[in-house]
């Protein structure tokens, strides 16, 4: 089964997640902030990142910058209580953008379409 | 390179980076984009062998003097082509084989037309690819009424194919690595219509389709470009622009079939010092509506003879809307573009009268685009341009079946 990797400061962000996607059958990674995210990405092989944006000592949007450049075709959704980093030139890096909610159905949504797409243009 | 001429004052052998020029005769606007490529190389990679490569007219209209006059500390070539040949096309295609002779690394090409350009671009374009991209876009600062037929056809369109985001497809200023220089001399497909304007186009398709790693680059300025030619350059920017993608399908069609979603690039070139913003833009809806309304009196016959009979009868209900509400839904836009992609492939020999029956509908999805966006912030704008691209992915099943019956 697919691996996520979630990435958020907030533990009740986290717990909420890793129950609901784990509950449609993912496997689960956690991460409580960017530090050594790149070696955590290489040591867990996620295949989707959901990434929070606003993080305390962490930008998501640069987190994602350096995430790109060392994975070019890894799916990574942003995922933020704010859609005003929408308007930020960075998250256009990103598969998909969803603003937070206890609905998650718009996440499951995009992480569906994100492993859809993983069969797509390989560099 | 038969039949050309080629000026190397300094003897140039090797060059790590190449910055080209297709001149395309402009000698009153080739020594600021020189100028400022010069500046770019020597604040930015004083370190690395380079070249700033023109190409353009022998002839009498002073582009090649005026080339060779601006004072550069990089090492100036020139190469003209023999008489009769014209267009960006063959003149970029033989820069890229000069550049493939240089053993260059990094390969940027610049408009002549671009009147803005700073050695930021220079940086901007060229950083990527020593860090192993392949194709490097720029990204501009833009007004969300400006690049219409970008917005409205060939990012959505582009986007859904070949399924890679670059936003600004043809942008005209270009990183590439040598080795999809070479790759692309290799290509079959230097179309008349990709000579010209066209040529972005299939710049930038060709590196989608080949697989190697795109990025984007911040340029951090709008684009300004020295003023058009007359209007009916438009219609034939058109005619090249949609010209060029819709015969790529058939070109390229192993390689749109697989793909359903599209995938993000990486982004470079923020930190560059001071940003602008994008100068204000006016479009004249009444033209545009006008524009619709002619195709809407003349092409019915010719519409009904492309497009299937579901979207010619949902076309012919947008038809009766006012301009100031004037609405072309995205979906329905989408299986029009994807109509005519069917159509192009049947009858290629008669591409020029397609494209031709095609344009009012364009200008009529203009309207439409602009009346949404028109009061939008532009992130607001750009949302809506999301939604739009979607639309067409979502819609691709729809081509996918049309295309395999035919």
């Amino acid at each position: 089964m697919a691996k996520i990797l979630i990435v958020d400061d907030e533990e009740s962000i986290r717990l909420l997640y890793s129950e609901e996607l784990a509950s449609d059958g993912y496997d689960i990674a956690l991460a409580e902030d960017g530090h050594r995210l790149v070696e955590r990405i290489e040591e867990e092989k996620p295949d989707v990142i959901v990434l929070d944006i606003k993080m305390a000592g962490y930008n998501g949007l640069d987190l994602l910058q350096s995430i790109r450049e060392r994975f070019y075709n890894m799916p990574v959704i942003l995922c933020s209580a704010y859609s005003m980093f929408k308007g930020d030139l960075k998250s256009m890096a990103a598969d998909y953008y969803v603003v937070k909610s206890s609905d998650l159905s718009e996440l499951k949504k995009k992480i569906g379409q994100a492993l859809e797409g993983r069969t797509g243009p390989d560099a | 390179m038969s039949g050309w001429h080629e000026e190397n004052p300094n003897k140039v052998t090797r060059a790590e980076i190449v910055v080209t020029i297709p001149t395309g005769g402009q000698a009153r606007a080739i020594a600021f984009p020189v100028e400022k490529a010069n500046e770019g190389l020597a604040q930015f990679f004083p370190d690395r062998k380079s070249a700033i490569i023109g190409c353009g007219y022998h002839s009498d209209n002073g582009t090649r003097e005026a080339f060779m006059r601006v004072n550069t500390a990089v090492p100036k070539i020139y190469l003209s082509p023999p008489a009769g040949i014209k267009g960006k096309g063959p003149h970029l295609k033989n820069l890229l084989q000069k550049a493939v002779e240089l053993d260059a690394r990094a390969v940027i090409v610049v408009d002549v037309d671009a009147s803005s350009i700073t050695p930021w671009w220079i940086k901007n374009l060229c950083n990527p690819l020593f860090r192993d991209f392949g194709f490097v876009a720029p990204l501009y600062l833009q007004h969300r009424l400006q690049g219409a037929i970008t917005n409205t056809i060939v990012y959505p369109l582009a986007r859904s194919l070949y399924g890679r985001r670059v936003r600004q497809p043809i942008g005209g200023n270009f990183g590439i690595s040598g080795e999809l220089a070479r790759l692309y001399l290799e290509d079959s497909f230097w179309d008349n219509r990709s000579s010209e304007y066209g040529i972005d186009i299939w710049l930038t398709t060709f590196a989608i389709v080949q697989g190697v790693p795109i990025c984007q680059s911040f340029m951090g300025s709008p684009k300004a470009q020295n003023p058009p030619d007359p209007s009916d350059e438009a219609a034939r920017l058109f005619n090249h622009v949609v010209g060029t993608l819709l015969a790529m399908l058939g070109h390229y069609e192993k390689k749109w079939q697989g793909i359903k979603w599209s995938k993000p690039t990486a982004i470079f070139g923020f930190g560059s010092g001071e940003t602008e913003t994008a100068p204000d833009f006016a479009v004249n809806k009444e033209k545009l509506h006008d524009r619709f309304t002619e195709g809407v009196r003349t092409m019915m016959d010719r519409w009904k003879a492309v497009l299937v009979p579901e979207v010619f009868s949902k076309l012919t209900e947008v038809a009766d809307i006012p301009s100031d509400r004037f609405d072309f839904p995205t979906q329905l836009w989408a299986k029009v573009l994807f109509d005519y992609a069917v159509a192009f492939r049947r009858q290629a020999d008669q591409g020029d009268d397609l494209l031709e029956s095609l344009q009012p509908l364009y200008w009529g999805k203009v309207l439409s685009y602009v009346n949404k966006v028109d009061t939008m912030s532009t992130q607001q704008a750009e949302e809506y341009i999301e939604e739009v691209c979607l639309t067409f992915e979502e819609t691709k099943p729809y081509l996918l079946e049309r295309w395999t019956k035919e």
